[in-house]
């Protein structure tokens, strides 16, 4: 690391993001098939929680050289 | 500005990159250089403005700008709470956030340095991030260096308040970095180890830490994680906490449908307090014990800030929902048990403030009490000169109600104490006077039509 360790991350934690992130790819894959096949077949529920999607709808980040709205 | 040294705020001295700081009433944040090219470039990229704008970050305007420090200012947020003082759902949303924003962070090339908790809080409503200087550069297949602090701050008591409850929410009191994963992985079930999410990101994330717990000279190698694996487990991490959820039958949940009033006496309870309140013309008010915030909303379009604390996590989980649904902007709902208000802790004991300082702090104009006492004094056995004692210490208004021995709750709560029935005589009317006049000016007086119940307004002795 060349910044500075301003806390200590856990060398555990580091090495293991490569295990789940391999979890975490395969669940995401099944996630999108099963999207796909419910779609298929109109089985998709409506999400009721109130916390929208982990994307931000962008306007976007280099709004800051575009007119104000 | 020139004796800020003096007034730096005590929970901000972890992180060199800069500090808060006092400046007469303002908080504002002071950066050291040593943070300035993270500050610059998130500044000129545009990042921080799209988090703003997206009511992600806490707004922030540049006060001063020399070459020893940069000062901003955030925008004042009223009273902040803590994570042991969350329902579930806010702490849901405060991990979701977060996630989010790492999410985003690492699009622009950024990272959040750190995730822990105590970087969310509640404000207008929603979740929002309140620490503007978590943001680093990121550096080309590196993993997440807060991924462990997620996963202690945020991912395992929300997993473990699955299994036991938002009881284990308190477990961060005595724990201001996160529960040790170690500890997390104990408490869940055997069966958890087959979910693959609970199972690489709990237990295996546990061997993993004790067995290179003993890397001293930091000499094993750190493995490589490309970016779209990196988002892969936000995505994953996102996407199974949204889904959680918890079974816990509320103590108070279903109050309201199983009170002990008719619906006439329920509407003359709250046109009393429309009433009382009204004058008073309070810019800031608090109901103890308020439920879901079913009388606070009462007077919720003339008081600019409510505060609606109650024991239940999910009575405040209730109003938490009916906020995000009504998009009210002015409510702040948190989790309080009046008999064990979350304490000051952390390094020095005052990293986070008790709840009585925060309160102090506050300094609401109208302190709400209904349907309190009787529980303060005889489940919690708090004599009256006691419990008017701890409203004293933050209320400068106080609207109590009283229910009477004849009230079929104080009845009820009464015969519960058996042969010790005799101690609580002193439950009257009389004495309650008598006690909260020890602190307060008796205003007004006024029976609750259709209910055993005697509404009070009392002033604070000056």
């Amino acid at each position: 690391m060349n910044y500075f360790l301003y806390f200590d991350p856990g060398l555990g934690a580091m090495i293991v993001q490569a295990v789940v992130a391999v979890a975490a790819g395969v669940l995401l894959f099944s996630k999108n098939v099963m999207y796909k096949v419910k779609a298929f077949f109109g089985l998709l529920k409506k999400d009721d929680d109130t916390y929208d999607s982990i994307d931000i709808e962008e306007q976007d980040t280099d709004t800051h050289d575009q007119p104000q709205k | 500005m020139t004796n800020h040294k003096n007034n730096i705020h005590q929970a901000s001295f972890r992180d060199p990159s800069g500090y808060m700081f006092h400046d007469g009433k303002t908080l504002r944040r002071c950066i050291n250089p040593i943070y300035f090219p993270q500050y610059k470039k998130l500044t000129e990229s545009g990042f921080f403005k799209t988090l703003i704008d997206n009511g992600l970050l806490i707004p922030h305007v540049e006060t001063s700008a020399s070459e020893e420090k940069i000062v901003i200012t955030p925008e004042e947020i009223p009273f902040i709470t803590n994570p042991y003082e969350w329902s579930f759902e806010q702490f849901k949303h405060a991990a979701l956030h977060t996630l989010k924003i790492q999410k985003y962070a690492l699009s622009k090339g950024f990272i959040l340095k750190d995730a822990s908790a105590y970087n969310v809080t509640f404000h207008k409503g929603k979740p929002i991030f309140i620490d503007t200087l978590s943001f680093d550069f990121y550096e080309e297949g590196t993993p997440w260096r807060a991924y462990k602090q997620f996963i202690t701050h945020f991912f395992g008591p929300l997993v473990l308040a699955k299994y036991h409850g938002t009881e284990v929410f308190k477990m961060l009191q005595t724990h201001i970095d996160g529960i040790p994963v170690k500890l997390i992985a104990s408490m869940l079930p055997g069966k958890s180890k087959l979910s693959s999410t609970l199972f690489t990101n709990i237990h295996l994330l546990a061997k993993m830490e004790s067995k290179h717990s003993e890397d001293y000279k930091a000499e094993t190698k750190v493995a490589k994680l490309s970016k779209k694996a990196q988002n892969n487990i936000l995505e994953s991490l996102f996407d199974y906490i949204k889904k959680l959820e918890i079974k816990e039958a509320s103590e108070w949940g279903d109050y309201y449908n199983k009170t002990n009033y008719e619906t006439a006496a329920f509407q003359a309870k709250k046109e009393l307090i429309k009433a009382w309140v009204a004058p008073l013309q309070p810019q800031k008010l608090i109901d103890v014990g308020g439920n879901d915030g079913t009388f606070a909303r009462t007077v919720l379009d003339k008081v600019p800030h409510i505060i609606v604390t109650d024991i239940d996590s999910n009575a405040v989980d209730y109003n938490y929902k009916q906020i995000q649904q009504n998009k009210e902007t002015n409510m702040l709902p948190f989790v309080c048990d009046v008999l064990q208000p979350a304490p000051g802790i952390g390094f020095n004991n005052t990293e986070r403030s008790s709840l009585i300082e925060r309160l102090q702090e506050y300094a609401p104009d109208v302190t709400m009490a209904l349907a309190l006492i009787h529980h303060i004094t005889l489940s919690g056995n708090v004599p009256f000169e006691k419990s008017a004692e701890f409203f004293a210490k933050f209320s400068e208004n106080l609207i109590i109600e009283f229910p009477t021995r004849e009230d079929s709750w104080v009845v009820s709560l009464l015969v519960r104490k058996r042969e010790f029935i005799n101690h609580f005589d002193f439950y009257n009317e009389a004495n309650f006077e008598a006690g909260y006049k020890k602190f307060f000016h008796l205003e007004k007086k006024e029976a609750v039509s259709g209910t055993k119940r005697v509404l009070y307004l009392f002033k604070k002795m000056k």
